[in-house]
């Protein structure tokens, strides 16, 4: 009965050949449009790192000596807090190695330059971390080996780079031995990386949330950067001494809350552990009292810390609504064209219903009609989809160049373009298969 | 032909008009939200930015944050920008038109109680510079000026009066409600102990630099202070030059930039040197995508909208053609057939309106929730409505024509 009935559904797609490519292009339009906006927020709000993120935190200490910051803007101006720390209390927090694997991280720029000054990559974002970072955030080393914990402490002037940097500079992947100049001071590569570029950048979100063109080309210690006279280039707020003393807009972390601290906590055990190890650690500040600050410390995982940063944008929300929206329109459109052409055939149907067939049967036709243009739709759709994603990367705003497809959300069209199928369907079959048999035989 | 009709042949075969009764509801709703959208980002776009555009060449990106600027080496910038072949006037500057990266963010609240956040633009002579229309009061006098730098020297304002403040015509009206302007007080909302401010100057236009809030009547909540740049960590110039050797101008100052700061910018950083003309394309660049894609949604509902009307009039007008050759033939003209099918579509449409403006406002206020955008006024409900019925009756007429052709003949046939 099924396959007589797909037969006979297929039969009408022929039937009317004209309202079958309307269809078929409505539902098309629909699809694309919603599959097109909802692709690009799959992308941007995709897990950075899947199967590590659920572990890794974001720990944040307020120790900064200076009143609070509470400027109400009447023109929305808000200053950004990336929740970063002085280099007293990173210290600190490294030394005490509370939490399974903790890292310093800050985004620094800097020329890098071979050591016989012949190549040369200006204004490049480099990475300023600790030894964890590479075991604790799945970088993966391709030659030589990463830094260790003691070379941190010894502010040893040594770099991992990327394959990419490695050719670049050397003309080789292995450039493992090879020197590179950082402002004044050479560092030896010790081990070579492949890119690593996790959208959104969640560790580093002053320097960009998303990048079509890579992350950071090279790691050093934090240590060894600072005292090449590299600096992280904003902070989220300086001690007041400091600040009067000196310049606004500075970031050296001896003064200034420029360095992020991200921990590895695999257990629930280990989290509120070190929340408390935290809240214990800010509480212990004597020289915060006077500036009228409670003792503050938070913890974030990566989507608290996603989602406080405001890190997808509201127009991508937005056109998905809108996009929604349109689908919804078209689908209507849809069912009203098919239950006009279902209607047509009343003739046909009640032929059908007065040799015996069941009202079960002649719903199911229509319905698999009805299946049948969407999924043609889908199929156009599919082209369709491509072009908008490829206009969406030619808008050039810094995420728009990651808008792409992926398997799943391919499936995902599929799912959706039958879903509309049956959707569209289920009142047109329905007021199809309630023809009167009788009547319409006699009319015919 | 009573109205009775018309609903009687509705109620009877309700599928149909329910089904372009809905089509038109959310029609309506995405319509006129998507329409109130293009208007926010049309207005900074059709703002008068107030500023002599042609004759404009902007600096910025000037920053210096280990190491701020000397007040020497800021005046030599200066100096060395009006030596340019081509160049009528240059000063350092503040917050600067189309220049985003330098905002400053003020506060004023008038005597009557009004509060406004504006951007301040700072620098010795910008009136002349920017080539601003003074319609009210006059320009600062070289006495008033004091030093500003961010994170260098910076003067507060603690003594010797309020600041004097030149503000624009639309701040005048908004602050001062018609009344006197000139030498009239502005304070500062936030902070009870500052001095405020005294109007001493009103201009006519002058655009913000914050674009996004350049919408509902915001565009020119812009004013200019009494500041002279100084030693500071960043720093923007304005250059006004013969709009002739515009060109040669652009390459010049390029140059002065480059000798006189090139060695003073760390890596990684890098002046901006460029016209007026494309600082605004490269600062509507968001805004234009944006148009596009509204444009393409506004299209795509047009169309898909249209297509259904007249797919289900064309099927109903098909299924009704006996009825239509009764009529004709019990006396009705080919314009009353005609009228009948307008008249019924304007009935359904504007049901469907009367739903979709209900829809457009709650789908604005999700708009609201999720995504910054201001309440769409009741006033902008009657243009998707509008649009909306004169797409109706544009696609019914087709099958409303091929209706008032159906001969009186029919009604004969097939009985």
């Amino acid at each position: 009965m099924f396959r007589y009935n797909l037969e006979l559904a297929l039969r009408g797609l022929r039937g009317f050949p004209k309202s079958t490519v309307l269809v078929v292009l409505t539902v098309a339009l629909g699809l694309s449009a919603c599959m097109t906006t909802l692709a690009l927020l799959h992308v941007l709000s995709a897990d950075p790192l899947p199967g590590r993120s659920e572990h890794l935190y974001l720990a944040w200490v307020d120790t900064v000596l200076a009143k609070p910051f509470n400027y109400q803007s009447l023109n929305g101006v808000t200053q950004a807090n990336y929740r970063r720390i002085k280099l007293a209390d990173a210290q600190a927090l490294l030394a005490a190695h509370r939490a399974v694997r903790q890292a310093v991280v800050a985004d620094m720029a800097a020329d890098e330059i071979s050591a016989d000054g012949k190549h040369a990559q200006r204004s490049q974002l480099i990475l300023a971390t600790s030894a964890d970072f590479v075991p604790m955030f799945g970088v993966a080393l391709r030659y030589g080996r990463n830094w260790t914990a003691a070379e941190d402490a010894a502010h040893a002037p040594v770099v991992l780079i990327d394959t990419e940097l490695a050719q670049k500079l050397f003309g080789t992947v292995n450039a493992v031995g090879r020197r590179v100049r950082l402002r004044n001071t050479l560092f030896q590569v010790v081990g070579v990386i492949a890119p690593y570029a996790p959208q959104p950048h969640f560790y580093g979100l002053d320097s960009g949330v998303f990048s079509s063109d890579g992350g950071e080309n090279l790691y050093l210690p934090y240590t060894a950067a600072l005292d090449a006279g590299l600096s992280p280039r904003r902070a989220d707020g300086c001690d007041a001494s400091y600040k009067t003393a000196s310049r606004l807009g500075l970031s050296d972390p001896t003064h200034c809350a420029s360095l992020g601290f991200w921990v590895q906590l695999d257990t629930p055990q280990q989290v509120a552990a070190y929340r408390s190890y935290l809240t214990h650690y800010v509480e212990q500040q004597k020289a915060l009292s006077g500036f009228g600050k409670p003792a503050t410390s938070q913890l974030f995982s990566v989507a608290q810390w996603l989602k406080l940063q405001h890190v997808v944008p509201d127009s991508v929300r937005l056109n998905v609504g809108l996009a929604g929206a349109f689908l919804l329109l078209c689908m209507l459109n849809v069912a009203g064209l098919l239950a006009a052409r279902f209607l047509h055939r009343s003739g046909e149907t009640g032929i059908r219903r007065a040799l015996g067939a069941p009202r079960r049967a002649v719903f199911q036709q229509y319905l698999l009609e009805a299946a049948a243009v969407s999924m043609l739709g889908g199929v156009l759709a599919l082209p369709l989809t491509l072009l908008g994603l490829w206009i969406l990367r030619r808008q050039g705003s810094d995420f728009s160049g990651l808008a792409r497809l992926d398997p799943l959300m391919f499936g995902g069209l599929f799912a959706m373009a039958l879903l509309v199928g049956v959707l569209v369907g289920l009142l047109p079959a329905w007021r199809a298969s309630a023809v009167e048999p009788a009547l319409q035989v006699k009319s015919a | 032909m009573s109205i009775r009709i018309l609903f009687s042949t509705l109620r009877r075969h309700s599928m149909m008009p329910a089904l372009v009764l809905l089509q038109v509801a959310v029609a309506c709703a995405i319509l006129c939200n998507v329409l109130f959208l293009v208007w926010q980002q049309l207005q900074p776009m059709l703002a008068p930015s107030g500023v002599a555009g042609n004759q404009l060449i902007l600096v910025d990106q000037l920053a210096s944050p280990q190491r701020a600027f000397t007040t020497a080496e800021v005046r030599g910038g200066e100096v060395a920008l009006h030596e340019v072949p081509g160049v009528r006037a240059a000063t350092a500057a503040f917050g600067l038109p189309m220049v985003g990266s330098n905002l400053m963010d003020i506060a004023l609240q008038g005597p009557n109680g009004v509060k406004v956040g504006v951007n301040g633009y700072l620098g010795a002579g910008l009136i002349d510079v920017l080539g601003l229309q003074l319609v009210a009061g006059r320009d600062f006098l070289p006495s008033e000026y004091r030093d500003f730098g961010i994170g260098g020297t910076h003067e507060k304002w603690s003594a010797g009066g309020p600041q004097p403040i030149i503000i624009t015509q639309t701040l005048a009206k908004r602050l001062f409600a018609n009344g006197r302007v000139l030498g009239q007080l502005l304070t500062d909302p936030s902070d009870k102990n500052d001095l405020g401010y005294q109007v001493v100057g009103v201009v006519r236009h002058l655009l913000r630099n914050q674009l996004g809030l350049a919408t509902n009547g915001r565009a020119d909540d812009t004013v200019l202070l009494a500041r002279r740049i100084a030693s500071t960590s960043t720093l923007s110039y304005a250059v006004r030059v013969d709009p002739a050797l515009r060109k040669a101008a652009i390459r010049g100052v390029r140059k002065v930039i480059q000798q006189h700061f090139g060695a003073l910018l760390p890596t990684g950083i890098t002046a901006r040197v460029s016209s007026y003309s494309s600082r605004r394309e490269a600062a509507f660049k968001s805004q234009r995508a944006a148009l596009g894609l509204f444009a393409g949604i506004t299209l795509a509902v047009v169309v898909v909208t249209a297509i259904g009307i007249m797919g289900l009039t064309g099927f109903w007008v098909q299924k009704r053609t006996r009825q239509i050759g009764i009529r004709r033939a019990l006396g009705a003209r080919r314009a009353d057939i005609l009228r009948y099918f307008l008249a019924e579509n304007a009935l359904i449409v504007s049901i469907g309106v009367a739903i979709g403006m209900a829809l457009a406002l709650l789908g604005n206020a999700l708009l609201m929730h999720y995504y910054e955008l201001s309440r769409l006024p009741w006033s902008w409900l009657p243009v998707g409505a509008v649009v909306m019925l004169l797409l109706g009756q544009l696609a019914v007429l087709g099958p409303a024509l091929r209706a008032a052709a159906v001969p009186p003949v029919v009604a004969t046939r097939s009985v």
